[in-house]
């Protein structure tokens, strides 16, 4: 019988991959080069493609964690070069989402993974499991840590930029 | 006063990460998706021209294990053979009549045993004719 393809429906899956891949090492072009590189490999290994082990999304995922770790300390992450967001003439959305994106980039490597993993490609805890080798149990304690951190470096990012939105408010 | 208010609203942080989640440029995304779907129509027509090579291959197998492509070709013949008859003009056939007479023998096939006496014969001729040859060319050349 035929296989089915992992790649019939591309659009989803490429979001999913690329905001697991902005995650870890910031959105740009960076995100895009190892994206387009993850799809590349795939197409190359599409046979490799075993359904019986999970979706096509966390297949993808996989060669995409290799491709970001492969990478390793050549890539800068946003964060590092993040700018304090300056609210004069940005929306307040963009604004949330720039202190967001410097907040997971301030995290560890491992907590950045999950978190990628979590909210980037929108996987379950038993998926993280299963892509990571580790029990479902151990990925939710794990993600629940990462989230306090996260709060934590969120709440610095925003004491950070607040004195210049006072400033703009108090104008 | 608005900000503040804002501010003030309980902080989702999961549904922060989830709605701030980074998002590919349009074109980027459309980029990588023709390379996609390129990639797979090909590898999808190939598939298609096997399955169709294997399916006739299949199918010339079982008509011939039941006589079918020797039954086939013969009414293919037929067919030619009397589009052949339909198409070309038929020919204006000579019939010879031959007159019965005594002579009629004289014309007749010719037997084995006549035909061996026929060859003797211009065997002997042959004969005589080299040695005349032989003798004329004892006899000085006729030199005019």
């Amino acid at each position: 019988m035929l296989r089915r393809d992992p790649l019939a429906h591309p659009e989803p899956l490429i979001r999913r991959v690329y905001a697991y891949v902005a995650y870890r090492v910031g959105d740009g072009p960076d995100a895009e080069d190892l994206t387009s590189e993850t799809f590349e490999r795939a197409l190359r290994y599409k046979k490799s493609y075993d359904p019986s082990r999970g979706e096509p999304i966390a297949w993808l995922l996989g060669i995409a964690k290799r491709c970001v770790d492969g990478q390793g300390p050549k890539l800068e992450l946003a964060s590092e070069h993040a700018e304090v967001p300056d609210t004069s003439d940005i929306e307040g959305e963009t604004v949330r989402r720039l202190t967001v994106a410097g907040a997971v980039g301030a995290l560890d490597d491992r907590d950045r993974e999950l978190i990628a993993l979590r909210y980037g490609a929108d996987l379950s805890a038993r998926q993280i499991a299963e892509l990571l080798g580790a029990r479902t149990n151990t990925v939710e304690v794990a993600l629940h840590r990462a989230l306090g951190r996260l709060r934590d470096a969120f709440g610095e990012e925003r004491d950070a930029s607040t004195p210049v939105r006072k400033r703009e408010a108090s104008r | 006063m608005r900000y503040w208010r804002k501010r003030q609203e309980p902080f989702d942080l999961e549904a922060e990460l989830r709605s701030g989640r980074p998002e590919p440029s349009s074109e980027f995304v459309h980029r990588l998706e023709t390379r996609v779907r390129s990639h797979g129509r090909t590898r999808a027509t190939g598939l298609r021209v096997a399955f169709v090579g294997a399916l006739t291959a299949v199918m010339l197998m079982s008509l011939a294990s039941v006589g079918g492509v020797g039954y086939a070709s013969s009414a293919g013949k037929d067919a030619v053979v009397s589009v052949k008859r339909v198409v070309t003009p038929e020919r204006v056939r000579v019939v010879k009549v031959l007159k019965k007479s005594a002579a009629i023998d004289q014309y007749k096939k010719k037997t084995k045993a006549k035909v061996k006496k026929v060859k003797k014969v211009k065997k002997a001729k042959k004969g005589q004719g080299a040695r005349g040859r032989v003798r004329a060319r004892t006899r000085p050349p006729f030199t005019g």
